[in-house]
């Protein structure tokens, strides 16, 4: 890869200024003349039958428009609200608003819309809403067996399960000189993005125009669904959103609520805003992680892995935003790795709990489950973890490599990767220090991470392409708009890389439009770590099909050969003598104005649309080192963190250490902090930031972070980056805080789960 | 998470807000600095009728040293507390711990007399100010009296103030040369209320200790001095006080604690925890005493 004059330096965020200024748009910031503000009746329950649901106190309290229960917007709404890619997925359409019963505490019952929030939440304590309580499903590990149903229409607990098992390969495992047997669970995790969820709409029911502002990973998501769910003929539907304070998975598809918001407006004939707060973010706005694996892996006695066995049990909460993801979860579990073979079974269950929905790398407990076993089983062979690695690990020289599950692997090099991990931390002298410190009595412990991430997953979904449109303005100007959008990744600056250097002019002429369905091509958004690698890759291509015209159209206009001409800052020049040259601006006035000048055969303007299509996952790879200490108190501190990524070509390092820092920051959460909790009866008991703890700033160390390049097959060579610091995190902390117990650490931990007295910390949980 | 209908009141003077108070009962509320009543009143989880505003009333803020007695308005910042020389001079301890509350965002509008009147038996300066010998000024209807720290907090967010009494000022004896000071705390982050904490003032002369306040915080409801153990170090030689006996100490400051399990520990751990915090802010008073 050659370098550019934009694409592989880190070139400041256009985004900052006005985010770091306090200058960001988000959805709350929209404000439509006439508009009413919308609050929820929610369940305080995580089951119930509604017995009785009065909203006459609430409609007669000043100030309030209306009152909508189930009835009201049920009749608006002709189909699915699920989203478009998981319609086929064996998971219950959302709904709106409860109709006949709850399936989970926060569920919304009621909307109010009112002349002002805090107006619209004194009348929602005005609904009187009784329930008949009955006992919910709160545990994932007996849902299936039990006889209460979250969705009795559907007759059963489990939402999926699949299951390859080989007999031979089972005897094989069982068989093995090492057999390890563990099982490992994560906590409950909410995203908690800055930006809770949110929308604005209005309809204008004189010209048939439904106006929508949200705060989502993918806008045309908002209008394919809401098009779907109300009838309103799509090209009359007019999504916009401009920045978005985050999102992780948890804004990929519309919330019960934000269409039950767009219904209202519709229904009411006004423009209504409804934000979501921290609390109903928290309890209701969709949940992550919570499941459990269990895996026995049998090695030989040289450490070579003979095979694997998993247990998948995921829990899917009440409504689910997307189908399981225990496929993924067997697929990637064979990581960097050569394996015999694995054995799987995975199962995902509903409970009367918030929804999942995805969370940056959603099928994380793959990594989790096999790097800490790979940790477990060189403890149990007295063999160094890293040592058990190299023995395992796969290379570059083994590409196209498939794995024990299937999955095949192109571009990759992770024996690499876990060399120049271990050199930069050095790992032989961290040994010695801590075997010192040790002896002195302090409980220091070491972590490694390695994993093979795929990103630009999506191929036959909406998430398979994407499409840029690069147009050049008569001064010469361009704009590139986007299907893809942002919620934080950076785009408006990396993409305008990528176009300025194809297109050969200073990134300050460049400018990105993404967020708005009227005027960007048809996009699948943000999510599944594909931006770079297929908005990059049609951004790179669009980009290029104009380049090509502008050189035929100067080379016209210059009486040269389009193949001895070069493009830099703006003007098109005969290489070796710049002296003759047009600027882009002259090739515009051509290609708009002045047609007679263009080629025979050119066709007048200077635009492309280019939609692009990656043929399979692109494949990237990390290896994490992290080191801690435990404290007397339990408390774990972070000495140390070391991250080396091959994340293919770079189009912005800085964005590249943004997106791994925050991943590993989401990570430490749910390693250490992270844990939303219900108590038996369903009640959620961590409901504010004060329960809910997320890293701060305090308990970030630095992370020092580095770089291989293997580069991907598509335009530019880049591969996906975003998901790949949360997956990496939770192994790494775990394995550190194992070997400085010396046992396994296998679920979220606190600190009076390390303190000195407890049994896990003082000896083996084995 | 909008609070509920209330009306504001912004008194410019005490005598002002005492009227407001004495009309209102326990429908109105004192709002000092809001750290802890607005997220309450957003969640709903409390509501008042009526807001007593003390943030108009100067009177109220401000730090006095006479060589005697540190006087800190209620209404003074936790953030200008922090810095203030004097409070550094003859209260190290309360300085030091005000970088245990919240972060220093909270402290730019968190007040000293909030926090106290808030009462919350995780919290720091209860425990501090109790330790410290403390007396806060209260003005009523009735008239001004003086309740000694030790005396205040009657139950978890209840001090024994009537609701229409104001807690004005805390007052803080200056300690003798010869001291030393712990605040030692564990919390699941920097800046979270304490899983278990404790405040330590210890002075001596002569060799031995006369006087020795311990009080632990987050692990009753209230915070919870040491009678005992101050019974048992006054008038013990500095020079036997060593670690075997300080773990005793530490062993007997916590042997009557049941802490209940919560999310973020298990009761048992408190205790443990609060032990182990003992000792280590024995050791570290100790040791500042030996210096001075």
């Amino acid at each position: 890869m050659v370098a550019g004059r934009f694409v592989g330096q880190s070139v400041l965020r256009r985004e900052d200024p006005r985010l770091v200024s306090g200058h960001g748009r988000y959805v709350d910031d929209v404000r439509v003349p006439g508009m009413v503000h919308a609050a929820f009746v929610r369940s305080h329950v995580a089951r119930a039958r509604i017995a009785a649901l009065d909203v006459a106190a609430a409609e007669r309290l000043p100030g309030v428009r209306a009152v909508y229960t189930a009835r009201d917007l049920e009749p608006l709404i002709v189909g699915p609200l699920g989203a478009t890619m998981y319609l086929s997925a064996p998971i219950p359409s959302p709904v709106a608003l409860a109709s006949g019963d709850v399936r989970y505490p926060g569920q919304p019952v009621a909307l109010v819309l009112a002349d002002s929030r805090y107006l619209a939440e004194d009348a929602c304590e005005l609904v009187r809403l009784d329930y008949d309580v009955a006992t919910p499903v709160m545990d994932m590990e007996t849902a299936a067996e039990s006889e209460i149903l979250v969705h009795p229409e559907r007759g059963s607990n489990v939402v999926s399960q699949s299951r390859r098992w080989d007999d031979d390969l089972e005897l094989a495992i069982r068989g093995a000189p090492y057999v390890v047997t563990r099982t490992f669970r994560q906590p409950r995790q909410s995203h908690t993005p800055m930006e809770p969820h949110g929308v604005v709409a209005s309809w204008d029911r004189f010209d048939g125009e439904l106006r929508i502002w949200c705060t989502s990973q993918r806008v045309h998501e908002v209008r394919a669904t809401m098009g779907r769910v109300t009838g309103i003929p799509e090209q009359r539907i007019h999504v916009v959103q401009r920045d978005v304070g985050g999102a992780f998975g948890q804004k990929g598809a519309m919330r019960p609520e934000e269409i039950a918001v767009v219904l209202a407006a519709c229904k009411a004939g006004v423009a209504v805003k409804w934000v979501e707060d921290r609390h109903e973010n928290l309890v209701a706005g969709g949940h992550a992680r919570s499941d459990r694996i269990a895996v026995t892996m049998g090695l030989d006695h040289e450490g070579g892995i003979i095979g694997a066995e998993l247990d998948h049990l995921e829990d899917a909460g009440a409504y689910p935003s997307l189908g399981s993801v225990g496929g993924l979860v067997a697929m990637m579990f064979p990581g960097a790795y050569r394996m015999g073979g694995v054995n799987w079974s995975t199962r995902a269950v509903f409970t009367n709990s918030c929804g999942r929905a995805p969370y940056r790398g959603p099928w994380n407990i793959e990594s989790l489950a096999r790097e800490q076993i790979m940790d477990a089983a060189a403890r149990e062979m007295g063999l160094d973890p890293v040592e058990l690695r190299r023995r395992n690990v796969i290379a570059r020289t083994d590409m196209p490599f498939t794995n024990a599950s299937g999955m095949t692997y192109a571009d990759i090099d992770p024996a690499a990767v876990l060399a120049e991990t271990l050199r930069r931390f050095d790992y032989p002298e961290f040994l010695e220090e801590q075997s010192e410190q040790r002896g002195g009595g302090r409980r220091i412990g070491v972590g490694v991470s390695l994993f093979v991430e795929p990103t630009a997953l999506g191929t036959g979904t909406m998430l398979g392409t994407e499409a840029a449109h690069v147009k050049v303005s008569l001064a010469g100007k361009v704009t590139v708009a986007l299907g893809t959008s942002s919620h934080g990744q950076s785009i408006a600056t990396t993409m305008a890389q990528i176009a300025a250097d194809e297109l050969g002019v200073d990134i300050e002429d460049v400018s990105v439009v993404d967020g708005e369905t009227d005027i960007t091509p048809i996009g699948g958004g943000t999510g599944g770590s594909r931006s770079g690698v297929i908005g990059g890759g049609a951004t790179h291509r669009a980009a290029g099909h104009v380049r090509d015209k502008v050189l035929r159209v100067a080379a016209e206009l210059m009486e040269a050969a389009p193949e001895d001409l070069e493009t830099d800052r703006g003007r098109i020049q005969v290489r070796g003598t710049p002296t003759r040259s047009v600027s882009l601006a002259q090739v515009a006035h051509a290609a708009y104005v002045d047609t007679k000048l263009l080629p025979a055969g050119v066709e007048p303007g200077l635009e492309a649309l280019v939609r692009y299509s990656t043929p399979a996952i692109t494949f990237a790879n990390a290896c994490h080192i992290c080191v801690v200490e435990i404290l007397p108190s339990g408390q774990v501190e972070i000495l140390r963190y070391v991250v080396v990524e091959d994340c293919g070509a770079m189009i912005n390092p800085m964005v590249v250490h943004g997106q791994i820092s925050g991943g590993v920051v989401q990570g430490i959460g749910g390693a250490l902090y992270e844990r939303f909790c219900y108590d038996e009866d369903g009640n959620p008991l961590t409901t504010t930031f004060m329960d809910y703890l997320i890293p701060t700033s305090t308990e970030v160390p630095f992370i020092e972070i580095s770089h291989l390049n293997s580069p991907a097959r598509g335009p530019g060579g880049y591969k996906g980056v975003g998901e790949g610091g949360a997956i990496g995190a939770v192994p790494a902390v775990r394995n550190a805080i194992s070997d400085a117990l010396g046992a396994d650490v296998t679920d979220g931990v606190r600190p009076c789960d390390l303190f000195e007295s407890t049994p896990l910390a003082g000896g083996s949980s084995r | 998470m909008k609070p509920a209908p209330f009306r504001l009141h912004r008194p410019d003077r005490v005598a002002e807000a005492i009227e407001l108070l004495s009309v209102y009962g326990d429908e109105a509320k004192v709002l000092a600095g809001g750290q802890s009543l607005m997220p309450l009143l957003a969640l709903r989880l409390a509501r008042f009728e009526e807001l007593v505003d003390l943030n108009r009333i100067g009177e109220l803020s401000g730090i006095s040293f006479d060589g005697e007695e540190l006087v800190i308005g209620a209404m003074t910042r936790q953030a200008d507390v922090e810095v203030a020389p004097e409070v550094r001079k003859s209260a190290p301890l309360l300085a030091r711990a005000l970088r245990y509350v919240g972060h220093f965002q909270i402290r730019n509008r968190g007040t000293v007399g909030g926090s106290l009147a808030h009462a919350d038996p995780a919290a720091e300066l209860p425990a501090v100010a109790m330790v410290l010998g403390a007396v806060v000024d209260v003005v009523g209807p009735r008239g001004a009296r003086q309740v000694p720290a030790e005396e205040l907090f009657a139950e978890r967010w209840t001090t024994v103030l009537d609701v229409d009494e104001l807690l004005v000022s805390v007052r803080i004896p200056v300690m003798p040369a010869e001291a030393g000071f712990a605040v030692e705390e564990v919390a699941r982050r920097h800046g979270d209320f304490a899983m278990a904490g404790v405040a330590c003032a210890l002075s001596s002369g002569h060799g031995r200790v006369d006087r020795a306040r311990i009080a632990l915080f987050g692990v009753g409801r209230t915070p919870l001095l040491c009678p005992l153990v101050a019974k048992e170090m006054e008038g013990s030689l500095l020079d036997e006080l060593h670690p075997a006996a300080l773990d005793e100490l530490a062993a007997l400051a916590t042997a009557d604690l049941d802490p209940p399990d919560d999310v973020h520990a298990t009761g048992s751990y408190r205790r443990a925890v609060a032990a182990h915090l003992v000792g280590r802010a024995l050791i570290n008073s100790l040791e500042e005493l030996r210096r001075a």
